[in-house]
């Protein structure tokens, strides 16, 4: 039994720092996101194509190489007390920002013109027509992908273990390798789970609440 | 004087030349139908009258002032469009409601934005929301909407959501309304409904231009009927004269075509 508390106590530590990772990521992750999907649509090439360039870079290499290099990169290059923490926020966030900008991307350019004329020709300015006719539509359209993104996420956390962050994953390996036990592992599994169902229960109210109109 | 007079107008989709100089002229309280084969250039003239496309070359008056001028276009802002494109209610061939509010909602939204820019708007605010709410009831009302305030798009037939879409434009009191094919989307039964309610903005003497494919509603409704065929105006007059006398061959070939 005072093994389960101490364990337990371990991986609600974990916790702590696992929705650190997630909370901060999305905070950081969601306006950039959005930046970096209407720099994607920009009509200006030397915005367009650059972060076209980023989106694929970030989007074609994994988010583990991505962290090691962030995570590694500087103490390389000689730069001396880069935050370990620091580096994979950094990391996270331009990772969650591409895909994200794709998502937001996808959603704007779904939204067919005769909204934004039918907006013109009430004349209605280009802000007010963003605000009060087309983003509702969108947020009601990328409400599912986004869901799977926050899921991802809340898993992805755990690649943060192999730059020594000590989130879930990391305590339940120390655990297991200090207490000689197996089980640790699959509990650090029960914390995941919870916080997937908790997102997914809130996305599904979203997708309710946004379900009162179709198109 | 003119309500309206079109000048010139030309208009290239790249190297197509969808308008070639087309001139007309309207009176206040006149209705004008368009009629045509399709891809004459029907639409995009209309939406050339109220700036959704940019005119290459030509003028567009309004009660005796330019609005619209090839030439200085470029130097007209976008908050100068805006205003000028108030002066004309719009409609869609696909409404174009916006599904996220109620048919209410929907015609309110424009001039409850648009007050906002009126000074007295933040004394005033209960009472101008209130009228503008009266009017929008009363413009759904009389368009046969009386029960369906509350009702989504989604939840309307074609019919019904174009008679909103219709309300959505008048409730901004437009000196002229531009119909694009307003019943072309809607099943034979329903067009009836939206035609009815055209007639009565034509019987109240509403200045319209209609598009149209119903040459027996063009017939009915307008003062004047003005063919195109290929981008210029190949004829136009009474539609007594259009219809039962047509004179150049591309508008026999045409009515012969669609013979009622
Ligand atoms: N945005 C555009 N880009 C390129 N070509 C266009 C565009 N809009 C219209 N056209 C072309 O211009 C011509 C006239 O089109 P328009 O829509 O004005 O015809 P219309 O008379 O309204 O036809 P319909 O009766 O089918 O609605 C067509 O050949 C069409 O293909
Ligand atoms: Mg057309």
């Amino acid at each position: 039994m005072q093994l389960f508390t101490k364990v337990t106590m371990s991986l609600l530590e974990g916790l702590g720092t696992t929705l650190k990772i997630f909370s901060l990521t999305l905070i950081m992750a969601l306006p950039l996101g959005l930046l970096i999907s209407l720099g994607s649509m920009s009509k200006f090439k030397v915005i367009k194509y650059p972060v076209k360039t980023l989106i694929w870079i970030i989007r074609g290499t994994p988010l583990m190489l991505q962290l090691i290099v962030f995570g590694l990169g500087p103490g390389l290059l000689g730069i001396r007390g880069m935050n370990m923490f620091v580096a994979v926020i950094i990391a996270f966030v331009l990772n969650y920002a591409c895909y994200f900008a794709e998502i937001f991307r996808g959603g704007i350019e779904s939204i067919p013109k005769g909204q934004y004329e039918a907006g013109a020709v009430l004349g209605l300015t280009k802000t007010q027509v963003f605000f009060k006719v087309v983003l509702l539509q969108v947020i009601k359209r990328i409400i599912p992908p986004m869901g799977n993104e926050f899921l991802t996420l809340v898993k992805d956390t755990s690649l943060a273990n192999t730059i020594m962050i000590y989130e879930i994953t990391w305590n339940a390996k120390r655990m297991m390798n200090s207490e000689h036990i197996l089980w640790p592992l699959f509990y650090s599994g029960v914390f995941y789970l919870a916080l997937c169902g908790i997102l997914t229960l809130i996305f599904n109210h979203l997708e309710k609440k946004l379900d009162y109109y179709k198109g | 004087m003119a309500i309206l007079e079109v000048k010139n107008i030309k208009k290239n989709f790249g190297k197509t030349e969808v308008l070639k100089d087309v001139s007309f002229k309207m009176e206040k309280g006149e209705v004008v139908s368009i009629i045509g084969s399709s891809g004459s250039g029907k639409t995009t003239l209309l939406r050339c009258i109220n700036f959704l496309e940019k005119a290459d070359k030509g003028q567009i008056v309004l009660n005796g002032e330019v609005i619209f001028d090839g030439e200085e276009h470029k130097k007209m802002s976008n908050e100068e469009i805006r205003k000028k494109q108030l002066n004309f209610g719009f409609v869609f061939q696909s409404f174009n409601l916006f599904p996220q509010y109620s048919a209410l909602e929907n015609v309110t939204l424009a001039p409850k934005l648009l007050a906002k820019e009126r000074e007295d708007f933040k004394q005033n605010k209960a009472e101008i929301y209130r009228e503008i709410e009266e009017n929008a009831k009363r413009l759904l009302n009389s368009a046969g909407l009386g029960e369906k305030y509350d009702s989504y798009p989604c939840q309307l037939s074609g019919g019904q959501q174009q008679r909103v879409a219709i309300c959505r434009a008048l409730a901004l009191n437009p000196e002229i309304m531009l119909f694009d094919e307003p019943t072309s989307a809607l099943d034979p039964e329903i067009t009836n409904e939206v035609l009815k309610v055209i007639k009565s903005l034509a019987d109240d003497n509403m200045t319209m231009i209609i598009v149209t494919h119903e040459m027996a509603f063009a017939r009915g409704v307008s003062d004047r009927v003005i063919f195109m065929d290929n981008g210029v105006i190949a004829e136009e007059g009474k539609p007594e004269e259009i219809f039962t006398n047509p004179k150049s061959k591309r508008l026999q070939e045409f009515l012969s075509n669609v013979r009622m």
